[in-house]
């Protein structure tokens, strides 16, 4: 993937927490947007990429709702090697594996911030919480349909519904 | 997309080399962790308040487009449920004309409550009204990016309010936006007292979106339903601001008991707070932050 598309990539994942956040239905669609963003790059398979736009995401996502830079660049980091390492040595592909590996990768990554944040700040460690899974649900389900809207053949089925309209 | 060369498709797809490059990043992460988690002492990071600066833009004009796609999708959905509401505003009303009586005479014993507690609901040096434009819960961190910055007279450690009880405090400051912590924050604490007894005691978030009142002695005489409000011992927040109220109260270590307490703002239904007027010990440190060398 471009490093142009990465940072679109990103912007856009940015844009879509403050869209959500601002929103008063934000409870409904829990996304962790950076994470979908760092899955996108991992899905093509290069471990550097996937990475570095782990870290990257993770920086941002620290900088808005973080107490401290690089809990979440750090596991984001080690989930895009992860992701893409599944991506390239398992067969991969259908939206409920892509998203059964998100609401893993979710629940790891809540996991890693909150034994990091144990250590570096004495904070008690808080994992696999109603709100953490719901997150790590929604996640799964936006991976698994941006999947599936992405595999879709939308040139046949534009097509056929013309045709159909012609008849 | 695939790289154009195949010396690069090599690259691009060898873990090892992936390896090396997460390790270099892991290694800078518990870096900079390191030095974040020494140098803080409870205040944001200067690279924080630059990025929440730069945000700011961002974060306004996406938030003014989320509101307005919000109001969007809520008048729609008031507009199909307009019918169902009608009929049910109709059932409520007559309920409402034969609960007026009790009301009544309800808000009289109110009043005298409220006049007991002393003045406990009006809320002390209101500076105004903010924005929330997202809000995180994660690892048992509940924090808000608040739109109002130093140029709105927010300084770290500024508490943040609604109507119902008290929210949290600002930890972190930009130009236009802040990022500030919930009460609900597994890290967050603030002095209490029992209005009812008096008893003074500390309210922790348990990161799970309860709080606990810590430091109660085994013979207070604390009930379920007390009101919790800020002591004003902590030098963060003023005195007399609800928080919540009891919810159980249990048996917990030797000399303390294990008190829950509901908060009293709605914090699942944020979208705008009151910013309150920062302590004076909050307003030294923040002059001190400001005067001393980066």
């Amino acid at each position: 993937m471009k490093v142009s598309r990465i940072a679109l990539l990103l912007a856009a994942a940015a844009v879509l927490e403050f869209f959500v956040g601002r929103s008063p239905y934000r409870a409904f669609v829990p996304v962790d947007w950076f994470l979908l963003g760092t899955a996108a790059v991992a899905r093509s398979g290069d471990f550097v990429r996937a990475v570095l736009t782990g870290a990257a995401a993770g920086s941002l996502e620290d900088a808005l709702s973080q107490p401290l830079i690089g809990l979440n660049a750090f596991a984001k980091a080690v989930i895009g090697y992860a992701l893409t390492l599944v991506s390239v040595r398992v067969v991969f592909g259908g939206a409920l594996a892509v998203g059964g590996a998100l609401f893993v990768a979710s629940l790891a990554n809540e996991a890693i911030v909150a034994l990091l944040a144990a250590l570096l700040a004495q904070s008690p460690v808080v994992i696999f919480t109603r709100d953490a899974l719901w997150r790590a649900a929604a996640t799964g389900i936006a991976g698994g349909a941006l999947e599936s809207a992405w595999n879709f053949p939308w040139r046949d089925w534009w097509q056929r519904r013309r045709l159909r309209r012609l008849r | 997309m695939r790289p154009h060369n195949a010396r690069v498709e090599i690259a691009a797809v060898n873990p090892r080399r992936g390896g090396a490059v997460l390790a270099t990043v892991l290694v800078a992460c518990v870096l900079l962790l390191s030095a974040q988690a020494q140098a803080r002492g409870g205040r944001g990071t200067v690279l924080q308040s630059w990025i929440l600066s730069l945000s700011a833009p961002v974060a306004a004009a996406v938030g003014s487009v989320s509101h307005g796609a919000s109001d969007a999708v809520g008048s729609m959905l008031a507009l199909f449920r307009v019918r169902e509401e009608n009929a049910r505003l109709r059932r409520e009303l007559d309920e409402r004309e034969r609960e007026l009586f009790r009301l009544r005479a309800e808000a009289l014993q109110g009043a005298e409550d409220r006049r007991l507690l002393g003045g406990g609901s009006a809320l002390p040096g209101v500076l105004g009204s903010v924005p929330i434009l997202l809000v995180e819960g994660r690892a048992g961190a509940h924090s808000v990016l608040i739109g109002a910055g130093s140029a709105d007279g927010v300084v770290p450690g500024s508490p943040l309010a609604v109507p119902a009880g008290l929210v949290g405090r600002v930890v972190t400051v930009g130009r236009g936006v802040s990022r500030a912590q919930l009460l609900l924050d597994a890290s967050a604490a603030a002095g209490a007292r029992i209005a009812r007894t008096g008893e003074l005691g500390v309210v922790r978030g348990d990161g799970h979106g309860a709080l606990v009142l810590n430091n109660i002695a085994t013979t207070s005489s604390v009930a379920r339903g007390d009101l919790v409000e800020s002591a004003g011992i902590d030098g963060i927040y003023p005195r007399g601001v609800p928080i919540g109220r009891v919810a159980s109260v249990s048996r917990g270590s030797k000399l303390f008991l294990e008190v829950r307490v509901t908060p009293s703002a709605e914090f699942s239904r944020l979208t705008d707070v009151l910013l309150l007027a920062p302590s004076l010990a909050a307003k030294e440190g923040a002059e001190a932050g400001r005067s001393a060398p980066r």
